[in-house]
């Protein structure tokens, strides 16, 4: 009983602090981040998922420097999650679970409902039923979409909801993704034997490759679709370790650390749409925080990559040359993504 | 000692043995029940040959791990060799338990694994057409047969 209390102290608590980081930017005074926040301050939107005041999960519109936040769905009988806009920014995928149900880090994919909406949240539109339409991302002209099902990869033109399209996974298990050149996949895969191996798929051959093995997890393209990021936790750390965000060109070459910090999971890789900034999560528990009130969220310059925050002194040992940089803080959420579409949000 | 003795001695012995004999006919068990004599494409009884390694913990991640088995009968389809590999989704978990959303239907009455014990099975193949997710498969570049999914795993006592 008293563990109950403390525990539902905690969750408040919790709650409190996501509403106050919704409220807007946390003062900073750092000239670097201050610099930062001005810099990217009109370059688009970043959409991710949050619980609401509510207590739901509901998807929310800020500022790349965390400003002018706002709720775009507002559905206390449902909880979204994992927005996605379209390459040109004018329409989002989610999908729409109901109010109670727990997202799932590991297989959100396929839970709830696909949902396609204007980038503000309005029209939305139910594309199948609970579970349909699993791990669904865009192509790159935002007529169809990929998605993963045991039995293949599967190409849905959004117009006739036909499958256009299907060829074999190849091991491929967890959020593939269409490069915007639509020659490549990436996704999680198990790969010559090494389970959550970041895979990348040839769309004309289905010739597959690792990009990076072992403990990796949800990969991304850059805008380039030459490189990909990723979260990556390296063997050797003690323990269970901590997950870093990492990057890698598609052929697996080139690996380089991108952000970490010791104590830290970092999830939610995803880079601005010219690639010069990078969003992410960082989460004191693994996962991300998807299954409690989701974990900060932060944007750094891809130029001030590898980065170090923290302490972190195994991470230094192993990385020395890393350089330092302005973090800025954006409001606590899940699965952000990020346009530089003239989103119209209403207020 | 007279006759009678001795007659009363091995009737008794006999009358133990006969009492053994029926413990142990009520102790085995061939494992077969509605489910595991339905479900599936395949159905086999299997010796469990080893565990490579232990199962990492599945606190956060679940997994199917791919265990190596000797075929001991084959009571339904049909299975390429003696020894086949069978992925077993969260295999710390009673049988019972181990069923989810990604799972799909799977069970049965098999509490723990241990190396040698011997398990009444219902398996489907290939394994990535009803299961996706993460593999350990230690046996990678060993062995080129199929991999079967297990849909019902019974304990079979011999």
């Amino acid at each position: 009983m008293g563990r109950g209390i403390m525990l539902y102290g905690f969750s408040l608590l919790g709650l409190v602090a996501s509403l106050a980081a919704g409220a807007g930017p946390t003062t900073n005074p750092d000239p670097q981040v201050t610099a930062l926040a001005k810099e990217v301050h009109d370059k688009g939107w970043i959409a991710y998922g949050a619980r609401s005041p509510k207590g739901d999960w509901d998807l929310f519109l800020c500022r790349p420097d965390g400003s002018d936040v706002r709720n775009i769905t507002n559905t206390p009988d449902f909880s979204e999650a994992a927005p996605r806009f379209s390459p040109d920014g004018k329409q989002m995928l989610y999908r729409r679970l109901p109010r109670d149900a727990k997202i799932s880090h590991d297989l959100w994919g396929f839970q709830g409902e696909l949902v396609m909406a204007n980038p503000d949240g309005t029209a939305p539109v139910v594309l199948g039923k609970d579970g349909e339409y699993p791990w669904a991302s865009w192509a790159p002209d935002g007529k169809q979409i990929v998605c993963l099902t045991k039995k293949g990869i599967q190409v849905v033109d959004l117009a006739t909801k036909k499958v256009v399209r299907e060829m074999p996974r190849k091991g491929m298990y967890q959020q593939p993704f269409w490069s915007l050149d639509g020659k490549w996949f990436c996704g999680v895969s198990n790969f010559l034997g090494e389970q959550w191996t970041v895979a990348r798929m040839s769309v004309d051959t289905g010739e597959i490759n690792a990009v990076n093995s072992f403990q990796n997890c949800t990969p991304d393209w850059f805008c380039d679709s030459k490189r990909v990021i990723f979260s990556h936790r390296p063997k050797g750390q003690e323990g269970k370790g901590w997950t870093q965000l990492w990057m890698a060109d598609g052929d697996g070459k080139n690996r380089k650390l991108v952000y970490g910090e010791d104590g830290l999971h970092i999830y939610g890789g995803a880079t601005s749409p010219d690639d010069k900034y990078v969003l992410f999560t960082t989460s004191p528990g693994d996962g991300g925080g998807s299954e409690k009130d989701g974990a900060p969220i932060h944007v750094i310059r891809l130029a001030d990559a590898p980065m170090i925050t923290g302490v972190s002194k195994d991470l230094r040992k192993l990385h020395p040359g890393t350089k330092g940089g302005p973090v800025l803080d954006l409001p606590v959420g899940w699965e952000p993504h990020w346009t530089y579409a003239d989103v119209k949000a209403a207020k | 000692m007279s006759k009678s003795k001795n007659v009363l001695i091995v009737g008794v012995l006999l009358l133990i043995v006969g009492v053994l004999l029926l413990m142990y006919r009520l102790q085995a068990d061939n494992g077969a029940d509605p489910k595991v004599t339905t479900l599936g494409s395949v159905e086999v009884t299997a010796k469990l040959e080893e565990i490579r390694d232990t199962f990492p913990p599945n606190n956060l991640y679940d997994y199917v791990y791919i265990l190596k088995y000797r075929v001991l009968q084959t009571h339904r389809g049909k299975v390429d060799g003696d020894t086949i590999l069978v992925g077993h989704y969260n295999p710390l978990k009673p049988r019972a338990e181990a069923a989810d959303a990604r799972s799909g239907q799977i069970g049965g009455n098999l509490k723990k694994f241990s190396a040698g014990d011997v398990h009444r099975m219902a398996l489907e193949t290939p394994l990535d057409d009803y299961y996706m997710g993460p593999i350990i498969n230690k046996y990678h570049g060993q062995d080129a047969g199929p991999l079967y999914w297990v849909v019902w795993t019974n304990r079979v006592v011999r």
